[in-house]
């Protein structure tokens, strides 16, 4: 068998998806660059695709269309994706001040009325760990912006609490790679997170150690 | 947007099928929300069980399910039935996603067990054999030593990589790699055939 290098081998490799590393980028830059190899890895990916009937349907979680719709209003269309964007500081280490502006930014764009922005912070001290995004439509996106480990037999839950009150409304088991939910929230209202049991606190209130917290607070937006 | 007149429908349940997701992504490509959402019902389950079985994790899953239908939703109008059928168009969109993922960050999901695909069960078996591709994918599968045929299918099914593979396996990964590429040119002249 030649050694030549055979295209259309790592084509299929690529499709089967077992390569890595610099073999996989490489792949990745052929495809993006030549039109000949993007068909032969569309050819095996027809080859192939029929192994799929081994995996079963899995009904996906409840809140997973929202985050769909969400994701492709029209006006997101033109402008960067918010999860990139939030990718974009995981990777840039940016500080708290900055991530707000930036989100402001994109809201102008996207959302011409006034949105909140929360920077969850540890409460003893310390870089944000989380940003939530408070729509005026009542949608709440809450991403990460370092990472979370949680112990396996544990979860995050979300809590609201509007200023003036000492009872938290929770907002549900909020999963390390953040969420998108639909809440209402009074305009001085603080988010938080607990540490709870798999599933969420069993009494509706904060059961384990409140981790992090932050206000909602207006942006400026710029005009124009 | 003019739709083209489409043939009339086969016979069979499963190329029926196919033609209406074919109908639903170019109705998605003219921008209509509702076929949209007829194809996300329609498609959601099994995208959604292809992510899980690669991140094993419901979080990322969720994400590559979600990226996948943002980028099936806004890429729709790419989509040629000329060079494929969308199953493959839309599996290959979830399945590119979840191996980003994965091959990002490495898994390390504490005490997992994957499963062990029995790659001879019964029921994935006739769903495989269900359509003429997956018929002449099996017969050709076939044709492999039963270690090689193990490799391919884990590599695609649970999106293993050839370091992975060699660990589950415990061969060198040079073997691996060299197994694979002799399986992949086997099942090309198999298939060409």
């Amino acid at each position: 068998m030649s050694d030549a290098p055979d295209r259309d081998l790592l084509a299929a490799e690529y499709a089967l998806g077992s390569l890595e590393g610099e073999e996989r980028r490489d792949a990745e830059r052929l495809l993006a660059a030549d039109p000949a190899f993007a068909r032969s890895v569309g050819a095996w990916q027809q080859r192939l695709t029929p192994l799929a009937a081994h995996v079963a349907p899995v009904a996906p979680p409840a809140d997973l269309w929202r985050r769909i719709e969400a994701g492709i209003t029209p006006a997101t269309a033109t402008i960067v994706p918010f999860r990139r964007r939030v990718r974009f500081w995981q990777a840039t280490t940016v500080g708290a001040l900055a991530v707000a502006a930036s989100l402001a930014a994109f809201m102008v764009l996207r959302q011409p009325e006034q949105p909140r922005v929360a920077v969850l912070s540890p409460l003893a001290g310390g870089a944000p760990v989380l940003m939530a995004l408070a729509e005026r439509g009542g949608g709440l996106v809450v991403r990460p912006t370092a990472s979370i480990s949680v112990p396996t037999d544990k979860d995050l839950e979300l809590w609201a609490l509007p200023q003036g009150e000492t009872r938290p409304r929770s907002l549900g088991v909020l999963p390390p790679s953040g969420r998108t939910l639909v809440a209402q929230l009074a305009p001085n209202t603080q988010l938080l997170v607990s540490l709870e049991p798999k599933g969420g606190s069993p009494t509706g209130q904060p059961t384990g150690p409140v981790l992090y917290g932050g206000w909602l607070t207006t942006i400026e937006l710029p005009r124009g | 947007m003019s739709s083209r007149k489409r043939e009339p429908m086969s016979a069979t349940t499963s190329a029926s099928k196919v033609d209406d997701t074919e109908v639903l992504l170019h109705r998605c490509a003219g921008g209509d929300r509702m076929a949209f959402r007829l194809l996300y019902d329609r498609w959601g389950d099994r995208l959604y069980g292809l992510a899980l079985r690669i991140t094993r994790q419901t979080a990322p899953a969720a994400d590559a399910t979600q990226d996948a239908f943002v980028q099936i939703w806004q890429q729709a109008h790419r989509f040629d039935p000329e060079r494929g059928n969308p199953e493959a168009w839309l599996i290959g969109i979830v399945r590119y996603r979840a191996l980003d993922i994965v091959r990002r960050q490495s898994r390390e999901v504490p005490g997992y067990e994957p499963e062990e695909i029995e790659d001879e069960a019964p029921d994935a078996l006739a769903r495989l054999v269900s359509t003429a591709e997956g018929a002449a994918l099996q017969r050709c599968l076939g044709e492999l030593e039963h270690d090689r045929r193990r490799l391919v299918v884990m590599a695609f099914v649970d999106g293993l990589s050839h370091s992975e593979l060699a660990e589950r396996m415990r061969v060198p990964l040079g073997t691996v790699k060299s197994w694979i590429r002799r399986s992949l040119i086997s099942l090309r002249g198999c298939l060409a055939s």
